[in-house]
């Protein structure tokens, strides 16, 4: 069993971690216990000391030639192999994101009521504890952006997030308490189907798209295969004789594109087509990738031999 | 030019300083009374920044980032990753996010989008060469001095293989 554990400042997700350990009998691995148990082992004083300071630093060569991240997702893997265990913080939501039959889970509360908590539990003004939370919350955030380039936020990164606004830590370890154990008892083939529906099931037309598709995953750029299609020239009657749809659409830099990798005497066309579509859908954004580009692009991250298969 | 596979200069010496401190009385007057954060993509802008940020007038501070994208260098996820990351903080400031040649935009992306989580006021991009023609993302580039030809170049910055950076000007690489 694995659980990953991740939680606002001010969410009571300590505790209620603390609470489902006992009732689970499991280990948790936060970050002090890593901070003194493993990382000594390739950190000296200093080292320690930055890795406190900067998640940055996290991405510096140890004097075993891996990062200290690297180090830290090996040793958390093996322990996670060997034996059951709660993983609080660490970014192991997304370290163990294929992970069957793990449960990620976040725990969050509104502002107001994680102010509230802050104010009493460490005897703060308000504005003190505003501040408080917000230096946390961007130390939370930048860990993870900083170490795998993901959003902490994003719910897709968790099976389950508790709101403890209106939830007792008693109430909330017993949810999870529930959910582990009866994910545990799920036969694996069970998991995977649970685990499908979060992958992009896109069936690509053509090697080169799929590639395309992983150095747009690499770059942690959001896409769309196919999403729309343009009409572009229509019958004296008004009925659609031509469409074009082009290969991705990138919604956080709104541009669609067109590969044009396959055969180049289709090219030119493409080309007319792309021309069309701009003038038809003015202030739409469309780029042509070519040839040349996306070999010397696939290349550069290993992606393709350099044969055109078409 | 003695040099082995250095072709013609694209840009001599004067030509770039001239088109930097042209580029700099811009970014002064567009950031009057704003203090700035100037961020530099290593290894090829660190020339254009050095030259670049002695032009310019309103208090700044200057940090350097790094990535990895090299299929070794790719992070446990697959996400090319940072080997150096910002150490300022960001939120609340005006940031200039300075690059040697913006060609596909795909890094610059994934870089803009590293930079927005931390809540900056403005995110403006500059650029020593713009390749326009090549550009998979659109993005929009606030400042650039020029643009690119379509022909391997190093100097400046630039390098084939590492080596060529220390040039004075810019030239074409020829294998």
């Amino acid at each position: 069993m694995l659980i990953t554990i991740s939680r606002q400042t001010g969410s009571q997700g300590k505790e209620i971690t603390d609470l489902l350990a006992q009732k689970l009998d499991l280990p948790i691995i936060t970050r002090d216990w890593v901070m003194s148990k493993w990382l000594p082992e390739i950190a000296n004083q200093h080292e320690l000391h930055m890795l406190t300071q900067s998640p940055g630093f996290f991405l510096s060569t140890s004097s075993q030639g891996i990062t200290f991240a690297e180090f830290l997702e090996n040793k958390l893997q093996e322990l996670a192999e060997q034996q059951s265990v709660i993983i609080f913080g660490l970014g192991a939501q997304i370290i163990f994101a294929g992970y069957s039959g793990a449960l990620h889970v976040k725990i969050m509360a509104s502002q107001e009521i994680r102010i509230n908590r802050i104010m009493q539990t460490h005897c703060l003004e308000k504005k003190d504890a505003e501040r408080f939370l917000d230096l946390t919350d961007r130390k939370h955030r930048r860990y993870i952006s900083t170490i795998y380039g993901k959003d902490w936020s994003d719910p897709s990164l968790y099976h389950i997030t508790l709101n403890t606004d209106n939830m007792s830590i008693d109430e909330a370890a017993s949810v999870l308490c529930y959910m582990a154990q009866n994910r545990q008892n799920l036969p694996l083939s069970q998991i995977d189907s649970l685990e499908k529906p979060v992958e992009k099931s896109v069936v690509f037309k053509h090697p080169s798209e799929e590639e395309f598709a992983s150095i747009l995953d690499m770059h942690n750029i959001e896409w769309e295969y196919e999403p729309r299609t343009f009409p572009i020239e229509w019958d004296t009657e008004g009925n659609i004789t031509q469409a074009f749809a082009p290969d991705f659409y990138l919604p956080r830099f709104d541009t669609y594109i067109e590969l044009t990798t396959m055969d180049q005497r289709y090219v030119s066309q493409k080309k007319k087509k792309v021309q069309k579509l701009k003038k038809l859908y003015p202030g739409t954004n469309i780029n042509i990738v070519f040839k040349k580009d996306f070999y010397s692009l696939a290349k550069r991250f290993g992606l393709w031999e350099g044969n055109d298969k078409k | 030019m003695n040099k082995p596979g250095i072709g013609k200069i694209i840009y001599t010496e004067e030509e770039i300083q001239q088109k930097i401190a042209e580029l700099a009385q811009v970014i002064n007057r567009d950031y009057k009374g704003e203090k700035l954060i100037v961020i530099a993509v290593l290894k090829g802008s660190f020339y254009f920044v050095a030259d670049l940020t002695r032009h310019l007038t309103m208090p700044l501070n200057i940090d350097f980032i790094s990535i990895g994208s090299t299929p070794e260098e790719l992070n446990m996820t697959g996400v090319i990753r940072f080997t150096r990351n910002v150490g300022l903080n960001l939120s609340g400031q005006h940031v200039l996010l300075v690059e040697d040649v913006i060609g596909t935009g795909l890094t610059l992306g994934f870089i803009c989008q590293h930079l927005e989580t931390f809540g900056p006021a403005s995110l403006k991009i500059c650029t020593l060469l713009d390749n326009p023609a090549g550009r998979i993302l659109t993005l929009p580039i606030d400042y650039s001095c020029f643009t690119m030809p379509d022909l391997f170049l190093v100097g400046y910055g630039l390098d084939y293989n590492e080596e060529y950076r220390n040039l004075r000007y810019i030239a074409e690489y020829r294998e």
